[in-house]
């Protein structure tokens, strides 16, 4: 299979995952952004909510490294250019979904 | 790819509803990309402790919080309106120039719409 085959169905597949967590993530995040801080920690620490957004964040960073780069590849000419970008937005795709998740994992702990 | 062709710039191209949601639709991407790496941020301020949520909280109720919230949450609601699309087409329907349009239309209209009903729907007014 052609990488750029692997690539489009990478994306279709997330996009189709992420349509209902990132409608599920809106809805939730319009409700309680003007909530206390008791109150959110309370949402973001009980499961299923907890799961959720976890699984939100990995398929949106994960669709959303693979959207961009699509970008970069048609409008960065420079090999050079195009190729640090693309490994700077791999780099925070992975690492900011982890930290976010792990401090998740220790609100109200 | 070695000497691969790089997409024209947008303003040479005569607009059209589809070039116009095929654009918005990969800004949205990358505000997108953003807006949730300041909902993370957001998260991670709630580890250092209530005193420093409540900075943001007052922030986020300002009219410029509002507005930021609401722009992402029409951002979102566009980018999933016209993920919908490029699904269907992706199943072959949809290409005739007629039906581009239209379906170009429902999403850019849709998305404002969804935004109502996701704010009414979020602050408990349906």
């Amino acid at each position: 299979m052609l990488p750029a085959t692997k690539k489009w169905i990478f994306l279709r597949i997330s996009s189709l995952i992420l349509l209902p967590l990132m409608f599920w993530f809106i809805v939730n995040l319009v409700n309680f952004y003007d909530k206390t801080y008791i109150e959110i920690v309370g949402f973001l620490t009980a499961q299923p909510n907890k799961t959720i957004i976890g699984l939100f964040l990995v398929f949106s960073y994960f669709f959303s490294a693979l959207s961009i780069s699509e970008v970069f590849e048609d409008y960065i000419k420079d090999e050079k250019i195009k190729n640090a970008a693309n490994k700077a937005l791999n780099f925070f795709a992975i690492v900011i979904p982890i930290i976010t998740i792990i401090v998740i994992s220790n609100l109200g702990t | 790819m070695e000497n691969r062709p790089l997409s024209p710039h947008i303003q040479i191209y005569k607009w059209h509803i589809s070039s116009l949601v095929s654009i918005s639709h990969r800004i949205t991407g990358i505000i997108n990309f953003f807006a949730i790496t300041l909902i993370c941020l957001w998260f991670a301020f709630m580890l250092l402790g209530e005193t420093n949520y409540q900075i943001i909280n007052n922030f986020l109720e300002t009219f410029l919080g509002k507005f930021i919230l609401i722009s992402i949450t029409w951002s979102f609601s566009f980018q999933m309106l016209s993920e919908i699309r490029h699904l269907i087409m992706d199943y072959g329907y949809g290409f005739e120039l007629q039906k581009t349009k239209v379906t170009g239309l429902i999403v850019i209209f849709g998305s404002i719409i969804l935004t109502i009903l996701i704010y009414l729907f979020g602050r408990g007014f349906v």
